[in-house]
């Protein structure tokens, strides 16, 4: 008690006011009783914002948490005190002779993530020792040496992270990594693979994007297998892209290792929700085995030509074509000094007829305007309607089969290599990283892919009638 | 080894609560909007399946649940059965939960007020409580307390304290297990299924003839208040046990109340032997550090070991006739701790040996004696191999290397256990009284506040007019209907079969005499279900009307069965008419003498 006295956490008003007069902290074990008869006795735990400022949140003897109100004429003592501390055990880990070096780079979440009090979700946790002691079996695989680059959560990342990232991974490989881990929320995933697959040239090793859709203080999460096969490519696999590897079903049964500039995520919430979309995935790994599905993968070169183009022009924006949409929006954007506009149009790739106006004015202040399609799979055809006919003649570039998670930063890194206009076309239309592909396979459709396990099973009575 | 049956319950200090869980009535299941009822089969092809394995995190207050690292242990794989009718991707762990389900939460708060709890939860908290045993996808159980210090009074007017009213998501149901027990299936219909858990008190009950009380009256005010569902395998529980000197003990899956009182002397019998064997270790002057975890290869020994399978053994100093302590009917120490190893590395009784089994006295001659894998020649040259003194004992095991040595490390921590007594576990009660090593008993540090549901503040005004409104509890009818003879057991039957609204208008309206009301409305009619008749069909009127007819004399008991039985097997004729004839027969039956032999022999029985 000789401490100098701290208001306990998250309280606010009122409530906060008899509890700063109680001498009650947090981690108090409180005694309150109320005129009704009841009384209840436990540890006085922070409370979370957004929640509503007039209860207590106590842990009682059974480990269980629950909220009760403190009336005025209630009584409040504090007769204990127990302070919990939520802290990974730490584990040194020692280098083996002979082990192929990798290097992972937190950027927040994905291996190990804990509690948080302030909104009571979870927050991202992450000190290397943390991490051997949540997936030991790291340890067996390779060197592995973990790096702390930021603790935020995906949505939070923007353009300037993805140059820092890449100039980070280039220093681990420069540094001598066989191979470099991101682990990474998953909401921009591709976002951020898209970019810094642009940004390196002639990439020596595996750069691997890893994440988990659960968090990983549920004993259910799929983030420790996802770790420990991203380990496994970044340590083994004959790959130099930017790969994002995450589940393959819904099982924890294997991985697959997706392009970063061909990924979406698909699903908000299930762990198979990364899906290459109009190609087939790269390969799988499973139980430490890695098995391609393709021939045309950049494989490990010598680390002697390679360097960064890091050069982006950030003021470029993505608009969602809709039914009704007017001009304004798109005049607004080109008002407020953006440099490029990514336009996610229906079908093919079209927008409606009111829209031409601010095509034109786009081209008239040579704006770039990439067309990317609504459907996500396929292409951008702009020839086979009247509608992508005028289009193309107001200076609309196709973005391919780009999609707009990759088209986006690379609209970015285009305006940063050159103002130019025709430049930036020719840019667009060339594939740098897998993000446009010339041939789309019958299995780049992703119900084919073989993730949905017993899929036909599923809908056996539908097959059963078919036949 | 105390007899079982001679057990004085008091004089041992026994203790004992009981967490009864029970299904509730609901619209949808607690997190999702899946109906909350079950698949008619749980055998039947899934529609699909898929499989994961868990991990152990750390509890809110940063420590590990011992017991959650034993399950890791176990190393299972689990495969999920589910069918779209009742699974969605919630139950896959696949979606975060939706919005709880606020007509169960009410429920929760009207069984706080069914059970007099003082302090309820004023704002709900959805707390996470681990389970790696896979029946749970997400490896939680979603579970909050909704109020605390309640009691249900029994019929001698003994009062048991409900230490907690939870309301969680039911877990899965298993279907099997293979591979040694390393893989698992579950049928994932059952998960979310809204749940109550209702905690008495663990050192209150002191008798096993309390506790059945106590179960079964917690369970027809379940029934009474139909805040229950209905049906098979809606409830079950489990019951916590200690004597004095002994620990915690949870004895999981008692379903069978004949077999309650079996279940605990069993235990009882269990926790005296090793407070013995505790007390005898004292005496022989070892210490936990004279156990060492040294295990010595003796494949060598063997020449009938399957491919890549090895043999090994550990001394256990002074533990000879330890292993042997017959600890429950039928099974000795060393046989408990094989059956904790089995569940842990998949090892079988039959590749386990201890070194008291050779004599011709001990249990596992006894019980089968040829599936020892070890001869008498052997026997001795592990004794020598391993330097065991006079009085050491020792543990083999086969098979492949990796469980052998599991099972030796665990041979010697449960020896290392032995010195503090009986451990807390959750046991699971096996069909002839004993049990075995389930779990260690879950702590606190297996709880975490669920990050997904923010917590839910419950209108305490609404909770207060619950209460106002007030219950019938069954000792409220016990108590009104006792003068005219209704026994507690009969009461119980009424309520189970729902018949409590036609029993109450029979003898408050139709002024019929308690017996004959039980006649109607219980017996005859499960004697009806017996021989594959649906009772449901005779209406109250219909009731009535024989009740008057009998209490008349223009019917006699012995009509009712064969009256109600043809009307039964008649659905589509008209009642009152059957009825009639019957009382027409009777009448003229009375003049014309005896004519018993046209009665079937149904009648004669009752």
């Amino acid at each position: 008690m000789s401490e100098e006295y701290q208001p306990p956490d998250g309280y606010r008003g009122p409530l906060l006011e008899r509890l700063v007069e109680a001498k009650i902290r947090t981690w108090s074990v409180i005694q309150v009783n109320k005129t009704d008869g009841s009384h209840y006795e436990g540890v006085l735990l922070p409370r979370s914002i957004h929640t509503s400022d007039d209860y207590l949140s106590i842990k009682v003897d059974t480990g269980y948490n629950i909220g009760i109100q403190l009336p005025d004429d209630a009584t409040i003592k504090e007769v204990g005190y127990n302070a919990g501390s939520y802290q990974i055990p730490e584990k040194i880990v020692e280098k083996t002779a002979g082990l192929p070096n990798v290097t992972l780079l937190g950027t927040g979440g994905t291996v190990a993530s804990r509690l948080d009090y302030r909104t009571g979700a979870v927050l991202p946790a992450f000190t290397p020792s943390e991490l051997f002691s949540a997936v030991p079996e790291l340890i067996d695989i390779c060197n592995l040496t973990p790096k702390t680059l930021y603790q935020i959560l995906s949505e939070n990342f923007c353009p300037e992270y993805w140059i820092k990232t890449a100039e980070a991974v280039a220093k681990e490989i420069e540094g001598g990594a066989d191979g470099v881990i991101i682990g990474h929320g998953t909401d921009t995933m591709s976002y951020s693979g898209s970019a810094l697959s642009y940004m390196f040239q002639d990439l020596p090793v595996p750069v691997v994007i890893v994440g988990s859709q659960r968090s990983s203080d549920r004993p259910s999460s799929d983030g420790p297998i996802n770790m420990m096969n991203a380990t496994t490519l970044a340590a083994y696999g004959d790959l130099a892209e930017v790969v994002v590897v995450m589940h393959g079903t819904t099982s924890d049964n294997y991985d697959l290792i997706h392009r970063a500039t061909r990924v979406r995520k698909m699903h908000s919430a299930r762990r198979d929700t990364f899906r290459t979309v109009s190609d087939t995935p790269l390969g799988q790994i499973k139980d430490k085995e890695i098995k391609y599905f393709k021939d045309d993968i950049r494989r490990r070169s010598p680390k002697e030509d390679f360097h960064l183009n890091t050069k982006m022009d950030e003021r470029v924006t993505m608009l969602y074509f809709y039914p009704g949409m007017e001009p304004d929006v798109m005049h607004a954007v080109i008002d407020k000094g953006y440099h490029g506009i990514v336009m996610i149009g229906t079908g093919l790739g079209h927008v409606g007829k009111p829209m031409y106006e601010a095509l034109d004015r786009a081209q008239e202040e040579e704006i770039p305007v990439v067309i990317v399609v609504q459907p996500m799979f396929g292409f951008s055809h702009l020839r086979v309607y009247e509608t992508g006919r005028d289009m193309l003649a107001r200076g609309v570039i196709e973005g391919k089969n780009m999609l707009p998670e990759a088209a986006l930063p690379k609209l970015m890194w285009a305006l940063g290599q050159t103002q130019d206009v025709k430049e930036v076309e020719k840019i667009m239309h060339t594939n740098l990283a897998g993000e446009i592909t010339q041939r789309e396979p019958y299995s780049g459709f992703p119900i084919f892919q073989g993730g949905v396990p017993n899929f036909y099973d599923n809908y056996r009575n539908v097959d059963r009638l078919e036949k | 080894m105390i007899d079982p049956e001679k057990i004085d319950y008091r004089k041992l200090g026994f203790k004992a609560g009981l967490e009864i869980h029970h299904q509730l009535k609901s619209s949808r299941k607690l997190f999702c909007h899946c109906p909350a009822e079950l698949s008619a089969d749980l055998q039947k092809n899934p529609d699909f399946t898929f499989h994961r394995r868990f991990r152990a995190v750390m509890g809110e207050m940063g420590d590990f649940d011992p017991g959650m690292l034993v399950e890791v242990e176990k190393g299972y794989l689990v495969i999920y059965h589910a069918n779209d009718a009742h699974v969605c991707t919630y139950e896959m762990d696949d979606t975060p939960p939706f919005w709880l389900d606020m007509e169960s939460v009410d429920t929760g708060y009207k069984l706080a007020s069914l059970f007099n709890c003082e302090s309820p939860a004023e704002e709900v908290v959805i707390n996470r409580k681990q389970y790696l045993d896979g029946s749970i996808t997400t490896g939680f159980q979603r579970t909050m307390i909704i109020a605390r210090d309640g009691h249900v009074k029994l019929a001698s007017g003994k009062k048991i304290t409900i230490t907690n009213i939870l309301i969680e998501e039911d877990s899965a149901r298993k279907i099997k297990a293979e591979d040694r027990g390393r893989t698992v299936y579950y049928n994932l219909d059952r998960l979310g299924v809204p749940l109550t858990e209702i905690i008495t008190d663990h050192n209150e009950i002191d008798t096993p003839e309390l506790l059945i009380e106590a179960i079964k009256m917690i369970g027809i005010n379940l029934r009474l208040t139909g805040l229950g569902r209905r049906g098979i395998g809606v409830g079950r529980q489990d019951v916590n046990i200690s004597i004095d000197g002994g620990d915690r003990v949870e004895l999981k899956g008692v379903q069978d109340l004949s077999l309650l009182t079996k279940f605990c002397a069993h235990e009882v019998c269990r926790q005296h032997a090793l407070i013995d064997i505790q007390s005898k270790l004292a005496s022989l002057n070892l210490k936990k550090e004279d156990f060492e975890h040294n295990y010595i290869d003796i494949t060598h020994l063997f020449n009938d070991l399957g491919e890549g399978e090895s043999a090994f053994a550990v001394r256990l100093p002074g533990f000879e006739n330890i292993l042997k302590t017959e600890v429950q009917p039928g099974k000795d120490f060393g046989y408990e701790i094989f059956e904790k190893c089995n569940l842990i590395t998949g090892i079988l009784y039959d590749e386990m040996f201890h070194s008291g089994e050779m004599s011709p006295g001990s249990i596992r001659m006894m019980n089968r004696s040829d599936d020892l894998f070890i001869n008498k020649g052997q026997d001795g040259e592990i004794r020598a191999i391993l330097k065991l003194a006079p009085g050491d004992g020792y543990v083999a095991a086969r098979g492949s290397e990796k469980p052998v040595l599991h099972t030796l490390k665990k041979t010697v921590e449960r020896c290392k256990q032995a010195f503090d007594g009986v451990p807390q576990e959750t046991r699971r009660v096996l069909p002839d009284g004993n049990n075995e090593f389930l779990r260690v008993i879950h702590g606190k540090g297996r709880l975490y506040p669920d990050t997904d549901t923010p917590p839910a503040p419950y209108s305490m005004e609404k909770f207060h007019a619950i209460k106002e409104k007030g219950w019938t509890r069954p000792l409220d009818l016990l108590q009104k209907y006792e003068e005219k003879g209704l026994k507690l057991p009969m009461l119980e039957l009424i309520i189970r079969d729902q018949k409590v609204p036609l029993f109450q208008k029979l003898v408050d309206e139709a002024k019929v005499p308690v017996s004959l009301a039980i006649r109607l409305t219980v017996e005859i009619p499960r004697w009806l279900r017996r021989k594959g008749h649906d009772s449901e069909i005779i209406s109250q009127f219909t009731m009535i009307s024989i009740a008057g007819n009998v209490m008349s004399g223009k019917l006699q008991t012995k009509h009712l069965r064969p009256m109600m039985k043809e009307i039964c097997m008649a659905p589509k004729e008209n009642q009152s008419s059957i009825v009639t004839k019957w009382v027409d027969q009777n009448n003229k039956k009375d003049e014309a003498g005896d004519v018993r032999d046209k009665w079937p022999d149904d009648a004669r029985c009752v």
